[in-house]
Parts: C-alpha cells; structure tokens; sequence
C-alpha cells in the first residue's frame, strides 16, 4: 500500500531569512546566529518564555517548527500520539556538546548538558504542542529525501502516525540551516515526495 | 490467546549480593552496598561514593562463561541472567520459543572510556576491540549468542526505566501468544560517562544517599544486573516449582515536561501508577507494598510521593526505597527492583528504606524504617521512572 500523503505547508530558516511556502517572510539584519534567532522571534511576536532557556539548534527547529504550523495546522484535528516528528541533520547536537566541552573546565554546565543530544530539539518541539506520536532523528552528511519520503510514508501506512512534521535542522557554529515540512494524508497541491522536498 | 504470565525465575547482582540469596540476606540485615570509588580512574575518587559489585571484570567473566575483555555491563548481565535460568529450571527450554529482552543505558562505554585515553593521545593508537561492542545492543547480544537464544533478541534503552520496560515489553509478546519464556531484565556498569553526567546535574549525593528524606541531596550511581525469568500459563503448568508470581499490571506513560525531570506534579508517575492498577484490575487498596523509584534526588522524590499522594490518599500502603542499598543502577534498576518486588511478595516482607530520618513537608507519609516481616503481602507495585519522562510502574501479584 502506497502511502497517500501531502506536504499541507513548508518553513525554512536559512541566510538571515525566513520564508514559508516559497513565500519570503522576514529577512533579518542580525549577523550572529543567536542574535538572528532572537530577533526572529520578536518579529513574529512569539511568547514562550522556555525559548530562552534553549539551546541554538532547539530555537532554531523550534522557530521553524512554530512558523510552520501557525495558521496552517489544525491541531484539534489530531490526538496527541497521532502527530509524529521526523527529524535529521549533519552536525547533531556537536554546537551544544563544544559548548558543554567547554564548559567541563571550570563547573560543568546542566543548562548546557541537557541539550548534548540532537533529540532534546524533538522534545522542545512535543513540550510545546504536546505531540506524543511516533519521533526519530537520523544523522547524515546530507538531507537524504528519498530515504525521509520512504521513512515518513512507512509510517503512515501502518498508521503509525497521521500527522508529521519531518525535514532538516542543522547548526554548527555560525551556520545554520532549517527546513520542515508539514505533512497530512489525503491529497494536496503537493504530493509528500523526495522531489517535492528537494 | 491472553495469557497471564508467571515469574519462574530470578537473578541479580548488585553492589549488596553476588546472587538473589545475597541480596535478600543484605536487604534483611540492612546492608547498604555504597562505598568509595575503588574500579574507575576518575577525578571523583575519594569525592563522591559510589555502589560498587564486588567483583572484578575477570571473577565476573569466570562466572558468566565469558571472555574479560568484554564490557562489564555484558559481565554482569551474563551472571544475573545464568542465576535466572537456572533458577526457572524449566525443562526442555530448548523446544520451546525463548526470547530474551534486556535493558542497558551504557552499553560498552567503560571499554569507549579505556579507548579514547590512548585514541586521543594519538590516534593511531588504541585497541579498536574496545569500541566494537559499544552501542547497547551489542550488550544484548554478546549474551544471547553465548546463550544460544535465537527466537528473539531486543535491547530497550529508555533511561531508569529501560528494565521495567524490557519486562514489560516481555510479558506483552507472551501474553500475545509470540513466544513462551522470556528472560526480560537489565543490566549497567559504572562508567565516568554516567558519573560525570549525573555530576554535571548536581543530582549527585556526596554522602550516601537519602531517599524520601527532606534532607536528601541526590542519588548514589551504582551498577549491577536483574533478570526475570517470565513464562506463559502453559509453562508454568510444566515447572517442577510454583512460580514466584504474576506480573499483572504494567504502564508506561510520559508527562512531556523536560529532559531531565519530572513534572512538579508528577504527572507521568501518576499516570504510569494509574494505568498499572487498571490493567491489573486492582484499587490503590489492594497495593501491599510500593517499591519506590526513590532516587535521593530533590525533584524525583518529591515529583514521585506527590503523585503517590494523590493517587492513594487517604490510606498508604508500606513503602520503600531500596535504591538506600544498592545505589542507582540506571538500566539495571527496574528489574532489580522487580526482583526485590518478588521476594517480598513470597516471603511477605517490606524491606526497609535506610537512613530516613525527617518527613518530607509536602507529603503526609513516611517510608518504612524498619523490617517488616508476617505481612501479607498480595500486590507489589514497582515504580521506576526515567529522564525523558519515561515513567513506568509494574504490578506483581500473589498466586
């Protein structure tokens, strides 16, 4: 059984600029990473105090996650384990471990531990909306689309999850990189396929 | 199809006992197994205390049957899972479909540990032999293969739960008809890994630990193995012994509340205790005996007795920590204390959570302080609940 699936909405973060569905929608004069982050979240007027408290790679999956479901995802259309997450990237969580290295020297970080693992992200993302379906995240040098596109799909076919977000967030130093894609079965404007990400 | 599923066997090794009968006699004699550092090259030597099995790597592979150079937490799985068989003494194991489910959180990080020491130095230095059994599965299958078990073969790492878990995830595929013995436990050795991460917390006691005390300052790590053997109706009518019990409820459950801590309300213990009690059938009444996942800690202790409290007030059963002994053995400790569980279901004892002294002000009980013998003791629940709000509570039943 072929999974019948679409992609309802897509974010990227990326560059000082922030678009969605192909549409530019913020672009940013903050040279650092950090700082580019704040000021992202102050333009979209976002409230979530726990934001702070995040490690890089958790704003920004955050961030791109908030961006992507803000007007085009039902929420009360789901149960919570029905919304699963499907994450991958180049770097893990190295941004944060250097940091939390660092840190070792003098008294060791817990603000900072607790985000060496690339997964904390996922966690921060289902805090938020309390998503309690099916999550994983892979590490590949590059974004993998058809295997993404057959790991997702799998899962909707065995009714695993009917809601996913899935896609790319990577940090390392002062790059960064984010694109997330919202997807839900039935038909759409764009088929949930490997091209169609690429 | 459903089948209940029985306990035919036990086995552990822990900082207070080499076998079950060792740590039964500890828990009676109020022996606690925390001590200095004796094993790990760490900077914490004299500074933080820690639940040692008294064992080195090579009298624990002589017992197991396996080669020393393995990691110490296959080591110890390996001596915990042979006492377990051997105890079930089931009869012709071999025709019937075995599976064997363990649980670990550090898989073969102490061999990583040796390795990086001369890798980093230079790196083109160091014994790759000492990383080829690093992830935790490999913990898992070293045993299996040595054991010869074939029909199925999982490794379940989900924190201070993970043996709860493997347990559980256990009597699922017998009581689904998928296999008909499963050995289901867990096993962890000390590693500066867990150490160090647990320091960097600051969950760490410096003296031995505390738990439900207002006083407590963190958990002591330890290390150890717990295995139970878990068999269908049908083979349990076959045993030449009665088995020890039932495992009649189990739940998971997660509260979604932060990497490394519970809720302040301690929704996920709450659930998990919940939903155990449901599957079983049972009211919080019916409860003769808690063992606690009491790590010592200010969050888990205070998170876990305001979840008891609200799930059992007015009238609390006799409940313990037995983490006051053996230290916290992470993915070990679940089954560890299934196995503690189980031994005061058949000898109708509460074991008693040591060195409490003043009643933590949020809660309206106390731990039991003392031995408790000529009870009766029908339904022990067994609570162990892991970072990443992975809570799980598990129900043993009197035959």
């Amino acid at each position: 059984m072929a999974a019948n699936t679409h992609i309802s909405a897509t974010c990227s973060i990326s560059k000082q600029s922030v678009s969605k569905n192909g549409k530019a929608l913020f672009t940013g004069t903050e040279a650092s990473m950090p700082g580019f982050l704040v000021e992202v979240y102050k333009h979209f007027k976002l409230n979530y105090t726990r934001f702070y408290k995040m490690d890089s790679l958790s704003k920004l999956g955050w961030l791109t996650s908030e961006l992507l479901l803000k007007d085009n995802f039902d929420k009360e259309a789901y149960a919570p384990a029905e919304v699963g997450i499907v994450f991958a990237n180049a770097n893990s969580s190295l941004d944060s471990d250097v940091k939390y290295m660092a840190s070792v020297a003098d008294i060791p970080s817990p603000a900072l531990f607790v985000y060496t693992l690339p997964n904390i992200m996922i966690g921060e993302i289902s805090i938020r909306n309390q998503f309690k379906g099916e999550a994983a995240f892979f590490v590949s040098e590059k974004f993998d689309a058809a295997f993404i596109e057959q790991y997702v799909n799998n899962l909707f076919d065995n009714n695993i999850f009917k809601a996913c977000i899935c896609g790319w967030v990577d940090v390392l130093g002062n790059d960064y990189k984010a694109t997330l894609f919202l997807v839900e079965k039935g038909n759409g404007a764009i088929p949930f396929t490997a091209g169609n990400m690429n | 199809m459903s089948s209940d599923v029985y306990i035919a066997g036990l086995g552990a090794i822990t900082a207070i006992g080499n076998n079950v009968a060792e740590c039964f006699a500890a828990l009676q004699n109020e022996r606690a197994g925390m001590g200095p550092i004796t094993a790990m090259n760490t900077i914490h030597r004299d500074k933080i205390p820690v639940a040692e099995v008294k064992l080195s790597n090579e009298e624990l592979a002589k017992m197991g049957g396996l080669s020393a150079e393995l990691s110490r937490t296959a080591l110890l799985s390996m001596v915990a899972v042979r006492e377990a068989i051997s105890d079930a003494a089931i009869a012709d194991l071999d025709k019937l479909r075995v599976g064997f489910i363990s649980a670990n959180t550090v898989g073969g990080m102490d061999k990583s540990e040796d390795f990086f020491v001369e890798f980093l130095a230079d790196n083109s230095k160091g014994k790759l032999k000492d990383v080829y059994d690093h992830e935790c599965g490999s913990m898992t299958e070293v045993v299996a293969v040595a054991l010869g078990i074939s029909n199925q073969m999982t490794t379940i790492s989900t924190a201070c739960s993970s043996s709860a878990n493997a347990i559980f995830y256990g009597a699922r595929m017998i009581k689904n008809g998928l296999l008909d013995v499963v050995i289901a436990g867990g096993a962890d050795a000390l590693a500066k890994f867990t150490l160090n991460g647990f320091n960097t917390l600051m969950i760490l006691d410096k003296a031995f630990c505390k738990p439900f005390d207002e006083n407590r300052e963190g958990l002591n790590l330890g290390e150890g193995a717990g295995y139970v053997v878990l068999v269908s109706d049908q083979v349990a009518k076959t045993l030449n012994k009665k088995p020890y019990c039932k495992l009649s409820g189990y739940n998971n459950s997660n509260d979604a509340y932060h990497q490394t801590a519970s809720s302040p309300e301690g929704t996920g213990s709450y659930l998990a205790m919940q939903g155990a009690l449901k599957k079983a059938g049972l009211q919080t009444s019916d409860i003769s005996y808690i063992n606690l996942h009491g790590t010592g800690t200010p969050n888990n202790d205070s998170a876990e007795g305001i979840a008891v409290k609200r799930l059992f007030e007015p009238d609390f059963p006799p409940m313990s920590s037995t983490k006051s002994y053996t230290g916290h053995t992470l993915g070990a400790s679940g089954a560890v204390e299934a196995v503690f569980s189980i031994l005061s279901i058949k000898h109708n004892m509460v074991f008693p959570n040591l060195r409490f002294e003043t009643q933590m002000h949020e809660l309206p009980f106390v731990p039991e302080t003392e031995l408790r013998t000529n009870l009766q003791i029908n339904h022990v629940m067994s609570n162990s609940f892991g970072f990443g709000g992975n809570c799980t509570s598990l129900i043993f039943s009197k035959i």
